[in-house]
């Protein structure tokens, strides 16, 4: 799951927010423009001052247009952070 | 989001201490939850709950407790949210299902207790669940003797009722059921300093019908060859049920079953075709406790069912709506819940009815009888289920299991034997 086809890891984007009102915001616009979105909770590593919460997960293939969305529409954010997949459903440690 | 900072310390909670599970929560749930390909988008709304899942509930019930509402922590699929919500009160679910609760429990309870009371103890005296911080009364019922001491040691920490649940099912448990949901209306009414009528009653039972409707809508869409949502994502909708609002989580569910029966019809399915379909019964699985489910859905099978109390007995038959009188009322309720068929009952023959009947009606095939380490009823109650199931020709794993990680490759081994040997 961590490796896409060219054998190079895969890259997740999230998108933070100050608050879920923001960001529910934001899932609704992308939503009706057709891009795909999933609501995630924040790596803890990414949090920094805001604290655990809402963020929005976009994989690698869906960045560029999420960003051209961004351009057009101006919604509120906070930041954007790349980081290599974190997901992986064979780790077996749970919480 | 730093709000809620400042309302867990105006909470009184260990910051530090919970912090940790605000770490490894978010990576769990990537793992379990967010590898999954092709989720019902309904699904967003649970993810959002997760993603602020000790935030938004709980500024929620405080908001609530500032226009004068009380909120009820309960620990039981027995005690009648119907009560609570006819004197306008709030029923919250608590935290109970985490490793990370389960030392702060061991701290006064013995060590061989079930994990799920370990971890409830835990999360109140370690102050690290805002439920357990927020809820004004907790209400307990003795439906094992493990719960029924914890209760004792909680009750010297915060305001307790007790329910006291019949362990047969003659008409005059029954009555006695009855009788004892009309003493929880009194405490009930002594809280909220709001009267319990048979209008006000009236109505909250078909606000928690409702809610029993539109859990069962998804539930039946499990019934499908072509399954529409995972067994994980079916978990998660039920365990929050627990903590939401009955109104909006109603909405929540019936807008997801929506999408499901609409999946149905257009033959989508999360699964790819063949795979084994596994009933899973036993004791309950409180949030955020994914394991088995994630570990045999990640060994070729789909959970499609749940016998528990975090399933199906949750939302099975209904309260009659038709009652005119308080007195007949709190018997209608009484004769709903004690359809549950939990093991604390002697007999419970009900119980092994009921899994045979879910299992054809969710055309399983297999089941996995799964039960909390410790817990005796249940486990020596699994002697019945399994010789059952082997008579009535479908297969059976029994687990043993708790929270930890410890035993999960040993436990993904014994599930992939068992899918296999399914053929």
């Amino acid at each position: 799951m961590t490796e896409n086809k060219r054998n190079k890891p895969e890259l997740n984007y999230y998108i933070l927010f100050e608050n879920y009102t923001h960001g529910l915001a934001l899932e609704k616009l992308l939503k009706g423009e057709g891009i795909p979105a999933r609501i995630a909770p924040t790596p803890r590593s990414i949090q920094g001052e805001l604290s655990c919460g809402m963020s929005l997960l976009i994989k690698e293939e869906n960045i560029d247009a999420v960003r051209e969305c961004l351009e057009r529409h101006k919604p509120k954010y906070h930041s954007i952070v790349e980081m290599e997949c974190q997901i992986n459903p064979n780790r077996n440690v749970f919480c | 989001m730093s709000d809620y900072v400042k309302m867990w310390e105006d909470l009184g909670m260990d910051l530090e201490t919970h912090d940790a599970l605000c770490q490894v929560l978010p990576t769990a749930f990537g793992d379990v939850y967010l590898s999954q390909e092709n989720r019902p988008e309904g699904m967003g709304f649970w993810d959002f709950v997760v993603s602020e899942i000790h935030g938004i509930r709980p500024s929620e019930l405080i908001e609530a407790q500032k226009n004068g509402q009380k909120v009820f922590g309960t620990f039981c699929v027995y005690v009648p949210d119907e009560v609570v919500i006819a004197a306008n009160g709030i029923v919250t679910g608590l935290c109970g299902g985490s490793q990370f609760w389960v030392p702060g429990g061991e701290k006064v309870l013995p060590k061989n207790t079930c994990p799920l009371i370990k971890a409830s103890v835990g999360a109140r005296l370690d102050r690290t669940c805002p439920f357990f911080r927020i809820a004004d009364i907790y209400v307990g019922e003795n439906t094992c003797d493990g719960k029924k001491k914890a209760y004792e040691i909680l009750a010297e920490d915060v305001p307790m009722h007790v329910m006291d649940v019949p362990q047969m099912k003659r008409p005059e448990d029954i009555e006695r059921w009855a009788h004892e949901i009309e003493i929880f209306a009194g405490v009930v009414e002594e809280q909220t300093g709001n009267k319990v009528t048979v209008e006000k009653l009236n109505e909250a039972i078909k606000i928690i019908n409702n809610k029993r409707k539109a859990l069962k809508r998804v539930y039946d869409a499990r019934k499908a060859d072509k399954l529409p949502i995972s067994g994980k994502d079916a978990l998660l909708m039920m365990q929050i049920a627990f903590f939401d609002d009955p109104v909006r989580c109603a909405e929540m569910c019936n807008k997801l079953a929506d999408e499901l029966e609409q999946r149905i019809a257009d033959g989508v399915s999360v699964f790819p075709e063949g795979t084994k379909r596994i009933l899973l019964t036993g004791t309950p699985l409180a949030i955020p406790n994914w394991k088995l489910h994630h570990i045999i859905e990640t060994s070729g099978a789909a959970v499609v069912c749940e016998e528990m109390c975090t399933g199906t007995r949750y939302f099975e038959n209904l309260v009659d709506e038709e009652q005119t009188t308080l007195e007949g009322q709190y018997k209608a309720l009484a004769e709903r819940y004690m359809k549950n068929n939990c093991a604390c009952f002697t007999p419970n023959e009900g119980r092994i009815d009921d899994i045979i009947r879910l299992a054809k009606e969710y055309k399983v095939d297999g089941v996995i009888d799964v039960n909390l380490k410790f817990c005796s009823i249940y486990d020596t109650e699994g002697f019945f289920v399994e010789r059952a199931l082997k008579e009535a020709g479908i297969p059976v794993l029994g687990i043993e299991t708790d929270y930890t990680d410890s035993d999960a490759e040993q436990l993904k081994t014994r599930v992939e034997a068992f899918i296999e040997m399914l053929g």
